[in-house]
């Protein structure tokens, strides 16, 4: 335990290094809400709607749902199998460069990435904290809180986490939101996803806009008579009420919903109405990226000593 | 003349397209929905299937369009029952029209929703899509094709469920409540849309005037029977069939003179000092004042823009105004659900971002639907529950609930479950539960919206029982009319006119600026004012009858024609020509004269309570 490397700090490092953290953590945080907020494109746009830049004609836009998927999520996995840190940089930089390529507002990956950093930054926290310390580890240690030693190795592989957790929330707005839904969604079901799903998930993307209306309205019915949530009992049964309506106030609404679609001729599945074509390009694209994915997959292993 | 079922129009040599014999439907609850329903649609025909909330009309719709399956006598559609393949086909045949667009648009852009019709009935991707840019087209939403339906406005995406059907070019169109929640001008629009129509078409509603202008044949149902199946024209002329099944809508017609009441009230204006713009000036007794007031959408949407508004104590107002003008953000802003910018005083109270939310302690608002305010398991629960928000002990909540209970005529209810009321109900059981907060201010949106006429009627009498502060949004101008006697009109987020009401209705600007268009509602009111007019009047006249009478002493009785002068009711048609009628203003008020057509082939046949013991002479 004694050939590991060493630093020291004063004790009183530990509690400004802690605010310091926070204090960035926190105005990178609103600042970037502030940045989302200020290019919401309407008013209603909570929930954003993944398809929302289907209606680009960049080179994302025009490939092939089928192979889109195919080669993005390959990508995906790739990205998320890397082990040092300069591939996950390198696969980082690669996949900004597909979001800039897609045209696609960054204000949506951004908010993507915003609703994720509140979990991610607890790695950046708890494992330099908690990773077992190895012979080759750097340790920085707080006075005499030898408990409290922060493992450099840790803080990089909790680096690593959060930048291949980017690279996959990043990937998913060129791939989602490139091309309608439904799209996607046959592109996917062409590929071997079960019709029941892709058609459900389809009809709860539709549905949860709607949803969020009633939501916003009972809660403004409720708040129109005085309504805060307090710490009371009561507080809990209104509560509870307010879900139960909604709960039955939503089963209400799938009955009626079918009933629509029966009416107008659904015997069990959505029509099919995409046209897919698989052109050379669509081929080339797909490889091209399979191909950056293997390599860097290949690069990583290799430097780090194997597969 | 009180006729019961029979069914018209039928031609003899011509099939029928739904035939409909002995069906009776019972939902698992045990509740009777349909009895003995004994109906023959035919091709071509538009008939209006209308009665009370819980009649049974939209059971009936859905028995037509195979979505509830016949459970007793039988039903056919082209001589065959609705099952299996001809069930499969007969829905690619017949457009069924929801109530909530919602309900029917379940796709995630406009096209993909209008394209899945024509699909199912099995045409090519390029036919669909030319059917589905015709259809689109038709309604004016062609340039929406690509946009999410929770992106378009209400009228938009009614009108979107429609371009769903007439993509499918369908023989039948099955509309249930067209027009719910629709401005004047959305709802002129579907009209026209659907007079363009030439296929067969069934639709439910409350709304008589606009069924009037679409619907030949008028059925009737009451308690899950057909109670009348005549013309449409007979219904509306036939005021005591209207009344029994709580149909009579003539109490609203805009176009009608001031009602007596209204002119025995108190005539002097409300406490608002006008400027000679119209606006009104600030002053100590005022309840609430907006100056210099705008509320900006976080996209950037102005909603309103520079408001300066007082309102008075007692005040009764109705604001008016397009979908979309700004009307709901602006009661939002002052229940304080939402904060816009300016100055905003409540009585002494000015209102910030930090006290908004302790606004709604002063001013209650009754929501357009009902649902959104009705969440707990009882009636009891949901009036008590903006009471014990605002602390109240338990007795004071127990005293007001039952108070409010029994001024919306709901005594009694309270342990039956909201969700389980009619659409009346739950609309006067919101506004029991804002009530029982007892606010100095009422907000009403919307509130006839999906009410039956009986419904609206006894709203209107509660109504005008209360004593608060009124704010009444509304599409609705006999509403606005009997509630309020000052109106605003919004349009983009400005305040463009504040005048008495009476004014607002000698306007004839407004439909130029904000589609406030009533043209074909006061047409047809006063179509059917011609058709129906009934009231009470004297006036000599010649009786032919037998009646034992005295000459003197001498008591006898034989058949003999004498003239005299009594109180009667006389049903007779007014003089007004229909073309005159048409020309005039939008929005003016007409009182057509009237007189009575001769009868001389028409003896009347009423009572005449102590004629006998009159002494009048004539020939014998």
């Amino acid at each position: 335990m004694t050939e590991h490397q060493t630093i020291h700090f004063a004790a009183y490092w530990l509690p400004l290094l802690g605010c310091g953290v926070i204090l960035c953590s926190w105005l990178a945080m609103r600042s970037l809400r502030r940045m989302i907020t200020a290019r919401q494109t309407t008013a209603d746009e909570q929930i954003p709607t993944i398809d929302a830049g289907a209606a680009g004609t960049s080179l994302i836009h025009r490939w092939d749902p089928r192979f889109k998927i195919i080669a993005l999520l390959g990508f995906a996995f790739c990205a998320v199998s890397l082990h040092s840190p300069r591939s996950v940089l390198v696969a980082l930089l690669l996949t900004i460069i597909t979001v800039s390529i897609a045209r696609i507002p960054w204000h949506r990956p951004l908010r993507r990435l915003l609703a994720m950093n509140g979990f991610l930054v607890m790695f950046l926290i708890v494992m330099p904290l908690t990773v077992p310390t190895r012979i080759s580890d750097t340790l920085i240690i707080f006075g005499d809180w030898q408990l409290m030693a922060f493992n450099l190795r840790g803080l990089e592989l909790a680096l690593v986490i959060i930048g291949k957790a980017w690279c996959v929330a990043l990937l998913m707005e060129p791939l989602l939101a490139t091309a309608p839904l439904g799209a996607t969604l046959e592109g996917l079901t062409r590929l071997g996803l079960p019709g029941k799903i892709s058609e459900t998930l389809l009809i709860a993307h539709r549905y949860l806009f709607v949803f969020l209306g009633e939501v916003q309205r009972m809660r403004s019915g409720m708040e129109a008579r005085a309504f805060r949530p307090g710490r009371r009992w009561d507080t809990l049964r209104d509560l509870g009420n307010f879900v139960g309506m909604l709960l039955v106030r939503s089963f209400e609404r799938t009955h009626r919903v079918y009933a629509a679609m029966q009416a107008r001729g659904y015997n069990g599945s959505l029509p099919h109405h995409h046209q897919f074509r698989g052109a050379t390009s669509d081929w080339l694209q797909t490889m091209v990226w399979l191909g950056l994915g293997l390599g860097l997959v290949l690069a990583d292993r290799l430097h780090t000593g194997g597969f | 003349m009180h006729q019961l079922a029979r069914n018209l129009h039928l031609q003899q040599d011509e099939p029928a397209l739904y035939k409909l014999c002995g069906l009776s439907y019972s939902y698992p609850n045990g509740q009777t929905a349909l009895k003995d329903i004994d109906l023959d649609i035919a091709p071509g025909d538009r008939i209006a299937i209308i009665g009370q909330n819980g009649a049974g009309k939209s059971t009936l719709l859905k028995h037509l369009n195979g979505l509830l399956p016949v459970q007793q006598g039988s039903l056919t559609y082209k001589g065959q029952a609705l099952v299996e393949d001809h069930l499969r086909q007969a829905r690619l045949e017949i457009g069924l029209l929801f109530q909530d667009p919602d309900d029917q648009l379940f796709c995630n852009t406009l096209q993909e929703d209008v394209l899945f019709g024509p699909l199912n009935q099995g045409l090519e991707i390029t036919a669909a899509i030319a059917a589905t840019e015709t259809a689109l087209t038709a309604v004016g939403l062609v340039g929406a094709a690509q946009r999410a339906p929770h992106k378009l406005s209400y009228g938009q995406r009614k009108r979107a469920g429609l371009a769903g059907l007439l993509a499918m070019s369908p023989d039948i169109l099955l509309l249930d409540e067209p027009t719910a929640n629709l401005d004047p001008h959305q709802e002129e629009v579907l009209l026209q849309l659907l007079k363009d129509f030439t296929g067969t078409l069934i639709c439910i509603t409350h709304n008589l005037l606009f069924a009037y202008e679409i619907c030949e044949r008028a059925v009737v149902l009451d308690q899950g029977h057909i109670h009348h199946d005549y013309t449409f024209k007979e219904l509306v002329s036939h005021k005591a069939s209207l009344r029994e099944h709580g149909l009579d809508f003539t109490f609203r017609f805009a176009a009608a003179p001031m009602p007596e009441d209204l002119e025995t009230e108190d005539q002097t204006p409300p406490t608002i000092k006008t400027h000679p713009d119209g606006h009104v000036a600030p002053g100590s007794s005022q309840l609430i004042q907006l100056q210099n007031y705008g509320f900006t959408y976080p996209d950037g949407t102005e909603a309103l823009v520079g408001l300066d508004l007082y309102i008075s104590r007692g005040e009764t107002l109705a604001i008016v105004g397009e979908n979309g003008a700004g009307k709901t953000t602006l009661v939002s802003c002052l229940i304080g659900l939402r904060c816009g910018s300016g100055e905003y005083q409540l009585g002494d109270k000015q209102v910030t971002d930090a006290n908004r939310r302790d606004n709604c302690r002063q001013i209650g608002m009754v929501f357009q639907d009902s649902s959104d305010q009705l969440f707990c398991p009882s009636c009891y629960e949901e009036v008590a529950f903006g009471p014990r928000q605002l602390g109240l002990p338990k007795e004071t909540i127990k005293k007001r609930v039952a108070e409010a209970l029994d001024q919306v005529g709901l005594a009694g209810f309270d342990e039956r479950v909201p969700l389980h009321l009619s659409g009346g109900e739950r609309k006067r059981l919101a506004l029991a539960a804002v009530l029982a907060m007892q606010p100095q201010v009422l907000i009403l949106d919307e509130p006839t919206a999906g009410l039956d006429p009986a419904g609206e009627e006894l709203l209107l009498g509660i109504l005008k029982s209360l004593d608060v502060t009124l704010i009444l949004i509304s599409h609705d101008l006999f509403f606005i009319r009997r509630l309020t006697r000052r109106t605003l009109v919004l349009h983009e987020g400005h305040l463009v006119q504040d005048y008495s009401t009476e004014a607002f209705f000698a306007d004839t600007n407004l439909t130029s600026l904000n589609q406030l268009d009533f043209t074909y509602r006061n047409r047809c009111s006063l179509e059917i004012m011609r058709l129906q007019h009934e009231h009470e009047h004297s006036h000599r006249h010649h009786h032919s009858h037998e009646h034992p009478h005295r000459h003197g002493d001498l008591v006898h009785s034989h058949p003999h024609e004498h003239e005299h002068e009594h109180v009667h009711i006389y049903n007779h048609t007014h003089h007004t020509e229909p073309d005159k009628a048409s020309q005039e203003s939008a929005n003016s008020v007409q009182e057509p004269t009237h007189g009575h057509l001769p009868r001389a082939d028409s003896p009347h046949d009423h009572e005449h309570p102590n004629h006998e013991d009159e002494t009048h002479d004539h020939k014998h």
